[in-house]
């Protein structure tokens, strides 16, 4: 107790010096907090109050983050790092939030009988804090906290605007999936404890623990606490709700679920595999093997039944359960002088989801269709539209001259790389799987211009669709798609 | 920007001109993918006539001429190295009459095109998208760049094929996006391996340079594709022959051989007449041309070691090719597997590793290009009128279009290697050369060259039993007297689209050295690469 209190002020003084490092969470802290009085309060006077607040907390949050570059430090005793690895990280997550309170904005606008959307504003917020946890901690228990207020975040915003059957039995099956796997990975993080006596991972003590620690339970530790992680990421064999939730959300919703919780996990799990792969011992094999096996069947089961789908929610929910098989691969080989082209690739994904989102909700919006199928004859009436579209849809499946194709090619790099170093099967069976993918994927990717152009609907379409903010930015996003495939040095010497 | 620059981004010039005008001017939009291709024709063959026979090609920069290099993706990334990829283009004596060739075939094609009244905006800016990308594929030395055309050449032509299409349209726009993007994608992965195992000795970078590929003394020692004491197997075979498999079957879809063939009938029979154009006049090329280029330069050792299977599949080609066109009733679809007949020569002539045989498989790519682009065309003309071309419904069509029998019986009789046109040269020297093969060492038994000859003969068969079939005797149609009245003759357009192909036949098989002089010097280099490693 002495002790305690003779080291009491040296604690304090610690903290107050690594407040500063908290400086853009802060800011989305105190923008959460004032969207929620200016829900209760100033809404009534100025409707649009909550979404400036929440619009200023994120351009805060974003400046705080340039501050932050270019210098590594640790705060909070170790429980918080800073590297320029979580700034460029946390920049995407905002700028993705960003794009996502737009988009919930304009898509609420038009709705007459809409709930409040402050509400969401400040969830959304409150999301991003979480996954900015996520990108700063190598320790299990703020990762643990963190992952939690990221998902409590994504049931309300699930759950907030069901307004039938299905759209409530999405949000129950994903509270449900998320609390279960939530309860395995604590169960497996007190497993890991136990072994080492630290909860952070990256530490010496921790690997050390493992590394002792007996194969049996060890490797079930090492699988309940990838649960957790792979419910926020949706791989198989924990993707069994995305179908359903992304198909009952509204559309903003389900484009912030299939991009920002996706960075903030990537990044937490790619700090992970960075500290464990590289030992020679049993847990790092079970974690080897296990990245293997799900990256190759993730990518395999999410193309394929994507093949099968016909609405647009759904074959974006497959699609992205197949981009996370390849984000799997592209962590694998991580290393900390390469970070950036996991960087551009998530960059790039989020790019090119996000740009498809806003097309989707355009059309929605305008004409209320989400099944393929009566996409036929649309292309000829919004060319640019559709042109765009089908642009974020060669990105997608990794075709030049987009920024997909080549954040693939530096996957596929980094990956040959280590494959001729160390000649292992296993890589060169990621490649093969990887590239067969890709060709998988063009089939349903393109059945939006298939549609939209090859296909002549029977009656003239009465809709219209016209100059919206989601579709400006849509389009935008294509276009800088193609500029980074042209030009990726303009990211990549940033991310450099 | 230098001439090759823009030759290739002429076409772009005149998407973004067609894309940028309103609709109500879309009559204009003929007459100015016709202006932009008729100046690439002009400007591609002032390049020509300027190109001396003497350029080397193949292996040494200084051996291209109209050579243009900037730096394009210069990068640090991390352990990967420094990431080198430049605006490269050159053309030798390879690619240079290949480029002549896209021109005048899209000259055709756009001249085929001119009766397109389905949005003929999305129409022309999608056909001159097309022709950026095989005039950037005829004209790239870098790798990545390369790849990058090769790539976007495809979202056109799936559009083209998709939205102007027949019946059966969807199914062939995708079944042929597939085929070419599976042997792409593993593509790919061997210009990844290629990457790291070659360094730019100016540079000391990694560099995706095709030339710096094919000095053996840029090779990493120890990297995956390491040209000297390789240990790198995959499943018992050697990586270098593993990366030749790979690029091999990439450019063999497009080509393209027996049995990856299958995508080619289909994607003619419902593309509409000027997609059909290019695709058998320039993207059957890009096969070939690929196999040469980068197959053959980049792995001479390879090549060496496989050219007894290449030339089997280009024996295998031929015959099946020609067998499956004497069964065809769709009168396309006979000219379609003519294709992959007549291009079997191509990778017999290359297989053979002589002279002769390069030349004449060079030679066959060039006449085969505005030959079957004539017989497209021809079979479009019928088409235009009475929406069909089932063989058997057309008798006796001599009758009723003399001028326009007449064309289809030159274009026959020259496609079948009558002597005197262009077919006849490639095939000659092709037999000649694989039947040299095995007194040059080079491992091309006699036999490919005596089944080669057999091939002449069964398109002899189908040609001339076509010609009887449906242009002879008694004119007998299904459709009657209705379809007598749309059969009129040829059109002076129609003229002067097939004159300059069919005179040109005639032309280069008089006189073959007007090409033979220009390529002469590249495809020596390109053999005594290859058999050094014999």
């Amino acid at each position: 107790m002495n002790d305690f209190v003779h080291s009491l002020p040296s604690i304090i003084d610690h903290i107050v010096q690594s407040i500063p490092l908290f400086k853009p969470e802060i800011a989305l802290i105190g923008a959460f907090l004032l969207s929620v009085l200016a829900t209760l309060f100033l809404d009534k006077v100025w409707k649009h109050s909550s979404y400036a607040i929440s619009l200023g907390g994120l351009l805060a949050s974003f400046l705080y983050l340039c501050g932050q570059l270019d210098n590594s430090v640790a705060g909070f005793f170790d429980m918080l790092r800073i590297d320029n690895f979580s700034v460029y990280a946390r920049m995407l997550i905002v700028f993705a939030l960003l794009m996502v309170c737009i988009f919930v904005q304009q898509h609420f606008k038009e709705k007459p009988d809409r709930k409040r959307l402050g509400e969401v504003y400040g969830t959304l917020l409150t999301a991003g804090i979480g996954l900015h946890l996520l990108t700063i901690t190598s320790n299990w228990l703020m990762a643990f906290i963190a992952i939690e207020t990221v998902s409590i975040s994504s049931y309300i915003l699930v759950g907030y605007f069901s307004e039938n059957k299905k759209q409530s039995e999405a949000a129950m099956k994903y509270v449900l999936f998320g609390s279960t796997s939530a309860a395995v990975m604590l169960y497996g993080l007190s497993l890991v404890y136990g072994f080492t006596g630290n909860l952070d991972f990256v530490s010496m003590q921790h690997i050390q623990g493992l590394a002792a620690a007996p194969t049996v339970i060890c490797t079930i530790a090492i699988l309940f606490v990838f649960t957790g992680i792979g419910f926020k990421l949706g791989f198989v064999p924990f993707h069994l709700w995305t179908p359903d939730v992304y198909e009952g959300a509204p559309t903003p919703i389900t484009a912030f679920l299939s991009t920002v919780p996706k960075i903030g996990a990537i990044i937490l799990f790619s700090r992970l595999t960075q500290a464990w792969l590289p030992t020679l011992f049993y847990f790092s094999e079970v974690t080897f093997f296990f990245l293997v096996v799900v990256a190759i069947v993730t990518m395999l089961v999410g193309n394929l039944i994507a093949l099968r789908q016909l609405n647009i929610k759904r074959l974006m929910a497959y699609s992205s359960i197949g981009h996370t098989g390849f984000l799997l691969m592209a962590i694998m080989v991580l290393s900390t002088d390469n970070q950036e082209i996991l960087l551009f690739y998530l960059a790039a994904y989020t790019l090119m989801t996000l740009a498809a989102f806003a097309f989707i909700d355009s059309i929605e919006s305008a004409t209320g269709i989400v099944d393929l199928p009566a996409y036929a004859g649309l292309g000829k009436k919004f060319p640019l539209l559709f042109t765009c579209f089908t642009f974020a849809g060669i990105s997608l499946v990794g075709l030049p001259p987009t920024a997909g194709f080549i954040g693939k090619l530096l996957v596929f790099t980094s990956v040959f790389e280590v494959y001729q170093t160390y000649r292992d099967v296993a890589h060169l069976l990621l490649l093969i799987v990887g590239a067969l993918t890709s060709v998988i994927s063009l089939f349903y990717y393109f059945k939006i211009p298939l549609f939209a152009f090859l296909r002549k609907s029977n009656e003239e379409p009465m809709y219209k669709i016209g100059f919206s903010l989601v579709l400006v930015l849509g389009v935008v996003m294509s276009v800088l798609l193609v500029v980074l495939g042209l030009f990726p040095g303009l990211l990549l010497g940033f991310l450099r | 920007m230098g001439l090759l620059s823009l030759l290739i981004f002429l076409p772009l010039a005149a998407t973004f001109l067609i894309l940028l005008l309103p609709r109500s001017l879309q009559s204009s939009f003929k007459y100015i993918a016709l202006f932009f291709t008729v100046l690439q024709l002009l400007l591609s063959g002032y390049m020509y006539t300027q190109f001396d026979g003497s350029a080397t090609g193949i292996n040494q920069v200084s051996g291209y001429r109209f050579v243009e290099q900037l730096p394009w993706i210069h990068l640090d990334i991390g352990s990967l190295g420094r990431l080198e990829i430049d605006y490269f283009i050159g053309v030798d004596g390879v690619s240079l009459p290949l480029l002549v060739l896209s021109s005048l075939v899209m000259l055709m094609a756009v001249g085929s095109s001119w009766n397109i009244q389905k949005s003929p905006k999305g129409y022309f800016a999608l056909l001159m998208l097309l022709n950026m990308a095989v005039m950037g594929i005829f004209a790239a030395l870098d790798f990545f760049l390369f790849y990058i055309f090769y790539e976007v050449m495809l979202f056109p032509l799936y559009f083209l094929i998709g939205i102007w299409g027949g019946a059966n349209r969807e199914y062939a726009a995708i079944k042929f996006f597939i085929y070419t993007l599976f042997g792409s994608v593993f593509m790919l992965l061997v210009i990844v391996g290629l990457y790291f195992s070659v360094i730019n000795p100016d540079t000391g970078a990694h560099t995706f340079n095709m030339l710096h590929m094919m000095n053996p003394n840029n090779y990493v020692e120890g990297s995956f594709f390491a040209y000297l004491d390789n240990s790198h197997t995959i499943w018992g075979i050697p990586a270098r022959m593993i990366g030749f498999i790979v690029l091999f079957v990439a450019f063999a879809i497009k080509v393209p051989i027996v049995p990856l063939h299958t995508w080619l009938p289909d994607a003619h029979v419902e593309a509409p007449t000027p997609i059909s154009i290019v695709l058998a006049g320039i993207l059957l090329k890009i096969g070939g041309y690929g196999i040469i280029r980068v197959c053959m330069s980049i792995f001479p050792d390879a090549t060496a070691d496989a050219n007894w299977w290449l030339g089997l599949i280009g024996v295998v080609s031929i015959l099946y090719g020609a067998l499956n066109a004497l069964a065809q009733k769709d009168l396309k679809r006979m000219i379609a597997y003519s294709s992959v007949s007549h291009m079997g020569f191509v990778l017999l002539g290359l297989a053979s590793l002589t002279a002769e045989g390069v030349s004449g498989a060079l030679f066959q790519m060039i006449s085969h290009g505005f030959l079957s682009a004539a017989l497209f065309f021809l079979v479009g003309v019928l088409y235009d009128r009475v929406h069909d071309r089932y063989i058997y419904n057309f008798r006796g069509l001599a009758g009723l279009m003399p001028q326009y029998t007449g064309y289809v019986a030159i274009a026959f009789f020259a496609s079948l290697g009558l002597p005197g046109f262009s077919a006849f040269i490639g095939e000659a020297f092709v037999i000649i050369g694989s039947f040299n093969a095995e007194s040059v060492g080079t491992g091309i038994p006699r036999w490919m060259a005596i089944a080669g000859s057999v091939g002449i003969l069964l398109s002899a068969a189908y040609f001339l039993w076509t010609l009887q079939r449906m242009y002879f005797g008694q004119t007998r149609l299904k459709g009657g007297e209705e379809w007598a009245s749309k059969l009129k003759d040829l059109s002076l357009r129609e003229k002067s689209i097939l004159f300059p192909a069919l005179a040109l036949a005639l032309v280069l098989g008089i006189m073959p050295s007007w090409v033979f002089d220009k390529m002469n010097t590249s495809v020596l280099n390109l053999v005594s690469l290859i058999t050094a490693q014999l």
